[in-house]
Parts: C-alpha cells; structure tokens; sequence
C-alpha cells in the first residue's frame, strides 16, 4: 500500500490541471519527497542509487535522483513495496515475434494513472466539449487487461464518451469494422463529430482496408483522432505524414485535429501534440515554421512533433553517450520525471530521441528494440530461435 | 606497383569529391565502378551514407543493369577465362598492395572513408584495413587456392582427377554479390573470391561497406585495365525490387551477407532458378578454461580476450559476445571479469573506441542500467563500465546465453567445466560461428569436438579470434568450391 498522505497530496496537485505552474523549486521538492518514499519502500532502487553514490540526502536537484533504464523493467518487478499489492500490471507490447521478454510496470495505485491521465487528455484532445462519442480501434480493458493503452482508453471512455462509444477489436485482435463504418454512418448522418482513438498501426491498417474497398468517410466538422504508438515488429511500415493525409483523404479528418500522443507503459503520465489544444485556444504560436527538416523529419510524429508533459512530469534530454544534458535545440536521448510513478520509479530513461524545446519536447524517433548492428545476429533473431528451439 | 606509377592526383585516384564540409552538407563519395567501356550513367543520385557520408551512386534502371550484366559476362569470356588463376591473383594482390603501402593516396582514402563509414578511431581504422588487406595479398590468396584445389589448374583447364579421368573446374559467368555493412573489407574478399574463380562480379556494397569493394575497382582499373572490365560495383539502398530481381536473374550465383530479414527478402523475389550462397549473421563466443586462470596467466588471457572483442568495435561475425569463464582456477570468474574490464581500460589508449551513434550509445546504457538494478536485487551480477560509454563488463552468474548489444560490451559467465557450455549454446546451432578457446589444455581437441557437434564452424585461440586466415571455411563451406561447378573428361574405353 502506498502511503496515504502522499497520495492524497500528490492527487490535489495533479487536480491542479494541466495549466497550473509548477515551477522548478516547487517540482523539486515534489521529486525529492518521492525519491525519498521511494528509496525507503523500493529496496532494489535504493541499492541502486548507492551504487551510484546518490541517496536522499545527497540529492541538491531532481536531476541528480538516478533514473532506471526502461529495459530494466523487462528484469524486475521496480515497486514500492510488493507487487502482489498491484491493483494492475501493465506490460509492454512485444514484436510480432512474441519471442522477447516484456517490461512490467506494477501499478500499485490506479488512482494516480486516472487524476493524471484525464485532465491532460481533456485538455489536449477535448479542449473545446466534455465529451464525445470514441470509437477505439484496440481491444477493451477487459480483453486486454494487461494493456496499459486500452486501460488508459477505457478511462477515458468512462469519462468523456458520450452513448455509442465502445472498442472495436475482439479480444482475439479481429476488428469489427462492419460495426465501426455502422457507427460512422449513423453518427455522420446525426451530424455528431466523434473521437477515434488507436495506434497508428491500427489506423494504417484500416485506411488499406479503406482503400481497398475505395471507401470514404466525410466525418462531421470537429471529429478528431488521436493516434499513438509506433510500427514496432510490423510488416506495413507508413510515414507520419502520409499518414495524416490519407486520414485526411479518407475520414475528412484535417491534420491539427490528429493529435499523436506519446506515452509508455512505463509511465502513468502522457504527452501529446498540442494542435488542437493551441488550435482551440488560439493560444497558438506559428506551427508552420517548426515543422523539423532533414534525416529526421520522416520519423516525426504528427504535425510539429513538439509534445507538451503536464506540470508534474520533467523531461531531460540527454547526450546519448554521456547522458550529460544537451543544449536546447541539440538531439539528445529523453529522460522522463513522472511524479505520478509514486508507486515504482519516478525517473526514467527511454531509449526515445528528442529536442527539447521551450514548451515541451520534439519527440523525434522511438528506438524500438535497438538492434546490434553487426554481422552477429539480432537479439530478437536470437531468441526467436531460443523460442523454436524450446517448442 | 612502386610509387612512380602511382602518381595521380588524389580525386582521380579515389573519385572523392567535395571533401571540404559545405555549409554543413558532409563528404560525398562516388559510391560505384562501372568497367570504362559502358556508358557511364544517365543520371545520378546523392544518397544519405552512414554518420553524415553522402554516397552518389548512379540512378538505376533494370534495362541499364541488365546492359551492364551483358557486358561484364562478355568482358569474362574475353578476358577472365583467357588469364590463369596465378595471373589472377597478381593482379589482385598489385591492387590490394595499394591498401597497405603507407604513402599511397588509396590507403590514406580507404583509411578516411572507413573512419567515416564506421565511426572506427583512425588506430582502429589502420588495424582493421592492415589486417582485411593482408588475405587480398599473393600468399594467402595462394593458400586459399590450395587449400581449395589440390591443383588450383583445374580452375585454367583440365587436369588429371581419379581414375584416370580429368577435371576442370569453372566459376559462375557472373556472380551478384550482396555485401553486409558491418565489417569493411568482407565484402570485398567475397569480390576477390569470385575473380579467383574467373567470375565476373555486380558487386551491391552495404553503406557500411561500400568504400573498399568502390576503391579496390578503380585500383584495379590502375593496375590492370582489362580485368577490371570485369567488374562493376554499384550502392543501392537495399530493398529496390526491381534491380535485386534483374541482378538476381542475370548472375548465375548470388552471394548474400546479412541478417535473416535481408536473406529471406531476397529469396522471396529470386526467380525460382536463382542459385542462392547465403552468408547469414553469425554470434560468436569466447570460452576461458582454469588451465589460463593462473596467476601470472589470466592477466595475459584477459588482455587476448578483451582485443578479440574490441577488434572491428565486436561487429564482426567473429567478434565474441560474450566470455564463459570456468571455475577451479586460480583466478575466479569474478575476478577475470574484473581483468577484463581492467584489460578494456588499457586497450581504449591504443585502440580508441568508436564514435557511437544515438541508438548503439543507448542500447549500451540500457544493458548497464538494467545489470546494475539486477546488481542491486541481488542477482549475482556485476558491471564495470568505462567512461561514457566505452567499454562494459558484466559478470553475471545466470549462465544462459545472451547476445551483446555489441560496441565493446562483453557478459563473463561462470561455469563449472567447459562441457556446460555445450548444452547453453546448442539451441543456437544454426548462428554459432567462432569460438576462441583459451586454457583448454589437453582437452581442446575434445572440447572442439563437441562444440561442432553443437553447430560451432570455427574453434581457435584468442590471438587469432579476429583474423580467420585466408582459407578458412566460413561458416562450414569451402568458399571457392562452393561457388564452381565441375567438368569431368573420362577416360576413353
């Protein structure tokens, strides 16, 4: 059990909204007060941090407090106190393989994940209603339990869907898409803007399905989608932005009102695109100039790539080989501070690549199970064959 | 060839152009030969390269490639099948000089462009062209020959086989070689290997490899005009349909170097003739025996271990991932771990890691971070890591095998006797390549029997990890009677 005082705090600050400031004194003292929870309910952690010589009283500024790497989750349970106690455990999405260990986060108080998740999604994907029909191209909570992303769309459902939302994948991963081009006629017909909500992955493989059947969909004016995720282990691989046009071209769905959201199962806490929420609020500075150029630009998600973190997440970009910070505007790998992690490890390093900038951070590609590049073989080649030798 | 006949100016030599970095836009590099009788390409492109090189290759078309495959199959009836195998590798063995003599404007290139390409330290760019280079010389080239063919003539016309027959040996017309980007130079052997059985070669280089096969062409082209008609060598990024389908249906044997995904990407589109020499990735391993754990030994022993590794940054299909140390010595696993790490700290001054890119510098911080948060739950584990992110050890008891992410990281697992080693690797016979044995004593000969019962094609000492000799049999094959089809002349009645 976590300790109640803490999350009762931690709860009223994240009830702050997205738009309340919190700044960096005031983010440090929260990180501080977790670290210390933290070193003295996670023993593993602990141990850690004094191998790197860092303990509660030693820690000046939050950037100092060690960050666990994300593939650790794939070797331990990183709790504070016992995973027996979680009220979920979410895990990460293997390759199609289905051969390689997955990462674990033991999620000891769900509460968190909700007073986190709800106010930045209403601001970044509602900022204009309450709610809307959501139609999800993923498989409910219930059959996918150990998804953090359906749990974290059945949430939301619960909160914001209007009658009519619902999830449109079978447990066993069949789509019904007779029923998703029902509900879109019914609702285009009712003139009700509706919210899908899926992977990129999942959105690629209808708009084939789509083209294939040369259909198309006039969504009414204010429907919107949030997209997410990568093509980890994927045959169909298509850029961001052909993407967004061909949901353009196919759903009538323009560009600032697809919103990627990036998010990992490792944190209770998402970032998104703020296109609509700046759209909305006018509080928009010129998107068109920050469109990133070069080698990079094809792996950049959405419109701008520019994600925002809500008040009580920090994110550091690092020099991905001395994992020192770089200057603003320079690449770096990121480094996330999710105070909502109460319960596991507040500081984490991804193996994601970066900009940060002045509101956020330009997210500019997943390394997705990094692969040796050697004539020596792949890890997930390797285990693979680990896998065909066992059966 | 002596230095007087070398003198050409550097861009000729090496066809690099623009070396100055303008306005941020890097080196770009001609990344082809097309023998000088066909016309040079319509059109060309500038392709992204590895770390910032611009590669320019000339833009493709199946009609152009397939003009370009009649040509070198012409060039090989007319001029290869006319030369004899000893003239052959003259002329090879001329070119390749070119790489190891030190005031020649070839090596200083092939030295700049591997450094660029890799991300090698300029000590390991050197290493790793003087060692590649060695087997493209006279004598080692001689050696593969022989070790081939008890008469390497048979490859110039017939001679006497059993039973009073006689036999001659042909290469394919043309061979498609598809090279892999992790190694510079293997590529080019693979090129090299195929002219000694006087097949013309369409030679695909990876990014990663794709200056020696590019410099070696032009080279030959010095040296001996005529043979390097022969020859063309063309960067593609890999994946065009279209031309791997046309190469494929041209050649008359494809050799493949690359990763399952690669391989597998090819045979798909092959046409269903297509003769196909795979060479897939390979994992490769060290095993340390107590009779090299002595006291005055293991030092020694973890020095030879960590050059193995550290040699071609453990990228090579040679390079071992990981150590499994045995128990009983006088030095405990746990403390050769630590002679090993010690023995990777010493190494950085005379071999200087790689320039890493994002991705390899993060898998590198994950595996540390993930060994020291086993470390600290208490799972026998422990890392020893060098500044930034160098070089890492880490010692951990679970014995299973486990790939490195490669880059100087290196796992030292204990065991109790060499043969638990068998029993760990076996699920991996179809990866397994080399294996570098130390301390073995007198239960090598014992030990290797076994380990190729597993499925390991190569079992030598430390020292020589890295540098397979000329004739070795790459992943259990006989390279160059893998490639050659024979002719029998019987005996009349």
């Amino acid at each position: 059990m976590l300790d109640s005082n803490l999350v009762n705090d931690l709860v009223r600050l994240l009830r702050r909204g997205v738009d309340s400031s919190l700044d960096d004194d005031a983010f440090g003292a929260w990180a501080v007060r977790i670290f210390a929870y933290q070193y003295a309910h996670n023993s593993v952690y602990a141990r850690y941090c004094q191998g790197r010589g860092v303990t509660p009283d030693t820690v000046r500024h939050w950037s100092e407090i060690p960050p666990v790497p994300t593939s650790a989750f794939k070797e331990l349970a990183l709790v504070c106190g016992s995973r027996r106690e979680a009220q979920a455990v979410f895990e990460t999405s293997g390759t199609t393989r289905g051969t390689e260990r997955r990462g674990r986060h033991y999620v000891l108080d769900l509460t968190l994940y909700d007073e986190s998740l709800l106010p930045n999604f209403h601001a970044h994907l509602l900022p204009d209603r309450e709610g809307m029909p959501m139609l999800a191209l993923l498989p409910s909570p219930l059959a996918a339990p150990s998804s953090s992303l359906s749990y974290m769309l059945g949430c939301v459902m619960d909160r914001f869907g209007t009658p009519g939302s619902t999830f449109v994948v079978e447990p066993d991963g069949h789509v019904r898409y007779d029923d998703l081009h029902k509900q879109l006629d019914q609702l285009g017909n009712a003139g009700s803007p509706v919210c899908l909500l899926g992977t990129a992955f999942s959105f690629v493989h209808w708009l084939d399905r789509l083209t294939a059947e040369d259909r198309r969909f006039r969504l009414p004016a204010g429907s919107r989608i949030m997209e997410t995720g990568g093509f980890k282990g994927r045959s169909r691989v298509m850029e961001r932005d052909e993407l967004y046009e061909s949901l353009g071209d196919r759903l009538g769905i323009p560009a600032d009102h697809i919103v990627n959201e990036y998010g990992m199962t490792e944190m209770l806490s998402q970032f998104y695109e703020p296109v609509l929420r700046w759209r909305v609020t006018a509080a928009s500075p010129r998107l068109g100039g920050m469109r990133p150029r070069g080698p990079d630009a094809t792996n950049v998600a959405g419109g701008t790539g520019l994600h925002v973190p809500p008040p009580w997440v920090r994110t550091r970009v690092l020099d991905p080989v001395t994992l020192e910070p770089v200057p603003r505007g320079e690449v770096g790998i990121l480094q996330h501070f999710d105070l909502a992690n109460l319960g596991s490890v507040c500081a984490i390093l991804t193996e994601d690549l970066g900009v940060l900038e002045e509101s956020g951070f330009r997210l500019l590609r997943r390394i997705e199970g990094a692969e040796p590049r050697g004539c020596s073989i792949a890890m997930d080649e390797l285990l693979a064959a680990r896998g065909a030798a066992s059966t | 060839m002596n230095r007087s006949e070398a003198k050409v100016s550097e861009g000729e030599v090496i066809g690099v152009r623009g070396m100055e970095e303008r306005g941020g836009v890097g080196a770009t590099f001609d990344a082809w030969y097309w023998p000088p009788e066909t016309s040079s390409p319509q059109e060309t492109q500038v392709l992204e390269g590895p770390r910032g090189l611009r590669l320019c290759a000339p833009v493709l078309t199946t009609e152009a490639l397939r003009a370009l495959a009649r040509t070198l199959r012409a060039a090989r009836a007319e001029i290869l099948l006319d030369r004899n195998v000893d003239e052959i590798v003259a002329a090879v063995s001329a070119a390749a000089c070119r790489f190891l003599d030190t005031a020649d404007p070839v090596r200083a290139m092939a030295l700049d462009l591997t450094g660029r390409l890799t991300g090698y330290s300029a000590a390991m760019s050197e290493l790793v062209l003087d060692g590649m280079a060695r087997d493209w010389l006279e004598g080692p080239l001689r050696r593969l020959l022989t070790s081939e063919f008890d008469d390497p003539g048979v490859l110039d016309g017939f001679r006497p086989g059993p039973a009073g027959s006689r036999v001659r040996a042909f290469g394919p017309a043309l061979s498609f070689h598809v090279g892999a980007g992790n190694v510079p130079g293997v590529t080019l052997t693979s090129m090299v290997r195929a002219l000694l059985v006087k097949s013309a070669v369409v030679v695909k280089p990876a990014a990663g490899d794709v200056a020696l096969p590019t410099l070696f062409a032009r080279a030959l082209a010095q040296h001996d005009e005529r043979l390097a008609r022969c020859i063309a060598v063309i960067y593609w990024r890999g994946g065009q349909e279209d031309l791997e389908r046309a190469a494929m249906e041209e050649a008359d044997l494809t050799i493949i170097y690359g990763g399952e995904e690669a391989i597998t990407a090819l045979r798909r589109i092959a046409p269903p003739q297509a003769s196909i020499l795979p060479y897939h990735h390979r994992v490769s391993f060290g095993v340390i025996g107590r009779e090299s754990l002595q006291g005055d030994t293991a030092a020694e022993t973890a020095l030879a271990a960590a050059r193995a590794a550290v040699i071609f940054e453990q990228r090579g299909c040679v390079s071992p991932h990981l150590y499994y140390v045995e128990r009983g010595g006088q030095r405990t696993p746990e403390a050769f771990a630590e002679q090993l790490a010690d023995a990777l700290r010493r190494l950085e001054e005379e071999l200087p890691a790689a320039s890493l890119d994002a991705e390899e510098a993060v898998a590198i911080h994950q595996l540390r971070g993930a060994g020291e948060l086993r470390r600290a739950a208490g799972a026998g584990v422990t890392v020893y890591r060098g500044e930034q992110a160098g070089w890492t050890v880490i010692y951990d008891e679970s014995p299973s095998f486990e790939p490195s992410c490669l880059n100087r990281v290196l796992r030292v697992k204990p065991v109790s006797d060499l043969a638990d080693v068998v029993p760990l690797i076996r699920p991996y016979r179809r990866y397994l390549q080399t294996v570098g044995v130390a301390g073995a004593g007198g239960r090598l000969a014992g030990f290797a029997e076994e380990l190729g019962r597993a499925g390991v094609t190569r079992v030598t000492s430390l020292a020589r990890v890295a540098w397979p000799p000329s004739w070795w049999h790459q992943d259990g094959l006989a390279p160059l009677r893998a490639m050659v089809s024979w002719v029998d002349l019987e005996p009349g009645d």
